[in-house]
């Protein structure tokens, strides 16, 4: 039963991060797409890409499971 | 991979190798796509094409959710919830379609043609390296949903769905970069 | 057995019926939408793609994955095939390591002997002044297809060497990704068919370094290059990532990092550079095919003429040069750092002494695989690139230096006061050295700026080339054969020969490099069919062609060595060299699976002078746990 709540703990953690990289990521992609209409500097728009990048591979793609072996349980 | 004839310890190592393989050749794949993006630089510098901006974000948009409905079909498919896994795996296939469309029909279809000089070179090449990539995933997308179908992933064993997940999303990465180099960054020449 | 059921037959026909299938739909579509019936450069590319897929699927390659895709298990099977002579393992897919490592071992001496062809028949026609047998288009395309063969030669032979050696040295059974393995070689003989195609569909003058734009308006012949090239690629790619993580992931018990082997060291080395910059000169070389095919103006400095005006700016000739080079520097080190490796790895041996400052070498490799990142524009001094480039790019090449210089002091003292015997293999090395010094100190007069202006585009570079190549990877590539041959085969090659080709390859080469430095210096050109009478050097040409000969008929000796030992040489015992390496604590030829448990390792590699101390201790057959 305990492991049962567990479960389900970790599900709803590993949804609220999905939504919340998405969200991060989306109001990124606005702001780039704002600023490009303004001016279109090309560090600040590669400067946020790079922000956007490393939130999906630490979130989405869960680079950290290289050395902590997680997943799979 | 084979189920029954391995142990689940000899399946965690495999999985172990397996997931740094799979990133070593993303570090490899970077620096091709690396190279495309520097050659976009050294040809265009300060200039990009004319091209239409709402589609640019329209088609972003499209592949970031696809990539967002990929991370619920890994969660469903670590938590053992089929339907979840199944619905959003099928969600992240018809999202990458309707990019690949976006791309190939409304982008390729625009004015510039792949000879015309650097900005259709650039442009075709690195739309066009992308979207093998996106073809491709597509193709693994839809043999992870046949497998998946028949209940083949379980939540101590899908390298399968993870490995074709960490590819999506890599595709995506690549788009972040590729999406301001090709649309954004610079300015138009009159 | 029909000859239908050897893989290397079913993946010709496969080529075959993919090439034309791959030409038959792309100009079923040009008459479809419209377009007058021709066959245009885009359909035989794609026919070329379509061909490379029809061998990998006619050969078997695909075969497993594709049955994972639809969920049918196969387990990985090991040992000769059933109902089939054990022979025919070496002409099909087959899993194991060793089968795979004699496989791109046989390839790459193939390889290495139709480029050496090549190279003979070029240089008898520059003999002497003037045109004799060649025109100048043969000559291009002879002297071309020669260099990029013998590229590619020598990337199979590190494969060879990476594959056959690595899991053997670091105690494990087979490498991680056995289909893989197989999958990253077989995809080179359509590759090398292609390059060798290339030669009969309308030749290609651009030299093996296909700078564009010449190679945009070369003939037809060059697609196959660049495209075959494209896939060898794509192997060395996939090989070196099986090689990382077997060497990450696969050491055997108390091997840790400071107790590999020292050629370990070295072949994790080249992957990590294979493994990145290969991808560069894929992508350039996939971009002058682009070019060609559709007209992608990447490099041409002018538009093509059916461009509409969306202002756009033309391609640039120097970002081919520098995508190019990007990976055909380090390409030299992932050549030589095998090589080297080897270098370290038999001089204890045969001086019975530990190697000098083990950690040192082992760091250098990784050193200068890092810092060759760094010097591509050593290539590009006269090309118009930007001159405050100059002088980082020269200090950088000077740079590498150093780590080289670490493995060179490294040699030294561990020969110093060693106790030296000269068999085959150990000449070799020692030949290696001398020859990989000439071409060491050759080198620097490239990297300065100042002295390259000079020296650039003459034969002096051709020197100095072949010497680093020669000496840093195809004298340890035979010592390396020698060495191992016992092991391989069980059997012992014949040292009489061994000598003879020693003694006749060595000085051979000695005289060639020597000879082509001195007649660039003098002004001989490279890559030309024809020189000037008055430039003197009637004598230096007549030197480098007769040493081209000695080095081709000792090669001849080599190859009758190695068949006639394989088949009739003297029983060998299990360690005739008295190594301390685990590959030499096991019976020769090696068994199916290596070894029959995990051996243990206890002690240093190369503690030679402490005859007590203990390397690898075998676990004994009884104590096995599962």
């Amino acid at each position: 039963m305990r492991e049962k709540i567990k479960m389900s703990d970790k599900k709803r953690a590993a949804y609220r991060t999905g939504i919340v990289v998405f969200l991060v990521v989306a109001a990124l992609t606005a702001v780039e797409f704002y600023l490009a209409s303004i001016s279109g500097a090309i560090a600040v728009l590669f400067f946020i890409a790079l922000i956007k990048a490393a939130l999906i591979v630490r979130y989405f793609m869960h680079v950290n499971r290289l050395w902590t072996d997680e997943g799979h349980e | 991979m084979s189920v029954a004839t391995t142990t689940l310890s000899q399946y965690r190592a495999q999985l172990r190798s397996n997931r740094l393989g799979l990133w070593l050749f993303f570090i490899s794949e970077l620096f091709l796509f690396g190279g495309l993006l520097i050659s976009r630089f050294y040809l265009w510098g300060g200039t990009r094409p004319d091209l239409d901006q709402r589609l640019g974000l329209i088609v972003t948009s499209i592949l970031l959710l696809s990539s967002f409905f990929m991370y619920l079909a890994e969660v469903g498919a670590e938590h053992e919830n089929r339907r979840l896994f199944l619905f959003s795996l099928i969600m992240t296939a018809l999202l990458g379609t309707a990019f690949l469309l976006g791309v190939v029909i409304f982008e390729w279809g625009g004015e510039i043609r792949p000879w015309d000089g650097a900005f259709g070179a650039i442009l075709y090449g690195m739309t066009g390296m992308h979207a093998l990539h996106v073809a491709s995933g597509i193709v693994l997308i839809l043999i992870v949903a046949y497998n998946g179908l028949r209940g083949r992933y379980t939540a101590e064993r899908h390298w399968g769905v993870e490995a074709c997940a960490i590819y999506w999303h890599y595709v995506d990465v690549v788009w972040i970069f590729f999406y301001p180099a090709i649309y954004l960054m610079g300015t138009v020449p009159t | 057995m029909t000859v239908l059921s050897l893989g290397i037959v079913r993946g010709l026909a496969g080529q075959l019926i993919g090439s034309a299938l791959g030409i038959g739909v792309s100009v079923a579509v040009r008459v479809a939408m419209g377009l007058p019936l021709e066959v245009k450069e885009g359909a035989i590319v794609v026919g070329i793609l379509v061909g490379a897929m029809g061998f990998m699927i006619g050969v078997g390659a695909l075969t497993d994955w594709s049955k994972w895709m639809l969920g049918i298990e196969t387990p990985l099977r090991l040992g000769p095939p059933e109902g089939k002579p054990s022979w025919t393992r070496y002409f099909g897919v087959d899993y194991s390591h060793k089968i795979i490592g004699i496989q791109y071992g046989v390839t790459s001496m193939v390889l290495l002997f139709l480029a050496g062809l090549l190279a003979l028949t070029f240089r008898v026609e520059l003999t002497t002044p003037g045109l004799q047998f060649l025109d100048n288009h043969t000559y291009n395309t002879i002297m071309s297809t020669h260099g990029i063969a013998m590229i590619a030669a020598m990337l199979v032979g590190v494969g060879a060497m990476a594959n056959y050696l690595t899991p053997l040295m670091i105690g494990t059974s087979d490498m991680v990704f056995p289909r893989l393995n197989a999958f990253g070689f077989w995809i080179n003989v359509p590759a090398a068919l292609l390059i060798g195609t290339s030669m009969y569909v309308g030749g290609w003058d651009t030299g093996w370094t296909a700078y564009a734009p010449l190679s945009v308006n070369a003939p037809l012949g060059m697609q196959f290059v660049l495209l075959g090239v494209f896939l060898i690629g794509l192997s060395s790619i996939l090989g070196s990532i099986n090689v990382i993580v077997t060497v990450l992931h696969r050491r055997t018990p108390g091997m840790h990092f400071f107790r590999m082997p020292i050629f370990v060291w070295s072949v994790l080395a080249t992957s990590i550079i294979a493994f990145s910059a290969t991808q560069l000169i894929g992508l350039s070389f996939l971009m002058v095919s682009a070019e060609r095919a559709l007209g992608m103006t990447f490099f041409s400095p002018v538009l093509s003429p059916g461009a509409v005006a969306v202002g756009s700016p033309a391609g640039q000739v120097l970002l081919f040069q520098n995508l190019f080079w990007f990976y055909s520097h380090p390409a030299v080190y992932v050549f030589i750092l095998p090589g080297l490796g080897i270098i370290s790895e038999l001089l204890p041996v045969f001086s019975r002494k530990p190697l000098f400052g083990y950690k040192w070498v082992a760091l250098s490799s990784m050193a200068i695989a890092l810092m060759g990142f760094f010097v591509w524009g050593h290539h590009m001094f006269t090309s118009g690139m930007l001159e405050g480039l100059r002088i980082p790019f020269m200090v950088t090449t000077m740079l590498i230096a150093v780590p080289t210089g670490v493995k060179f002091f490294s040699w030294i003292a561990t020969l110093w006061g060693g106790k030296i015997s000269l068999q085959t293999p150990m000449l070799f090395v020692l030949g290696a050295i001398s020859i990989f010094l000439i071409g060491g100190l050759t080198g620097p007069p490239n990297g300065v700026s100042v002295s390259d202006l000079f020296l650039h585009d003459t034969y002096y570079i051709v020197g100095h080339f072949h010497a680093a190549m020669f000496g840093g990877f195809i004298f340890p590539f035979i010592a390396a054969i020698y060495y191992w041959f016992p092991k391989i085969t069980g059997r012992m090659y014949d040292e009489g020969l061994g000598k003879l080709h020693f003694w006749l390859m060595t000085p051979g080469f000695w005289l060639q490099s020597l000879a082509m430095a001195r007649v660039g210096l003098l002004g001989m050109r490279r890559r030309i069919a024809d020189w000037d009478p008055g430039l003197g050097i009637e004598t230096g040409q007549l030197m480098i062609t007769i040493a081209g000969f000695a080095i081709g008929i000792s090669m001849l000796i080599f190859l009758a060595n190695l068949i006639i030992s394989a088949v009739r040489g003297r029983v060998a015992s299990p360690n005739p060299w008295q190594s301390r390496s685990p590959e030499f604590q096991i019976p020769s030829p090696i068994p199916e699976h290596s070894y029959a448990q995990p051996p243990v390792i206890t002690g240093e590699p190369y503690d030679y002078a402490e005859p007590d101390s203990v390397y690898v201790s075998m676990s004994p057959a009884s104590s096995a746990a599962d």
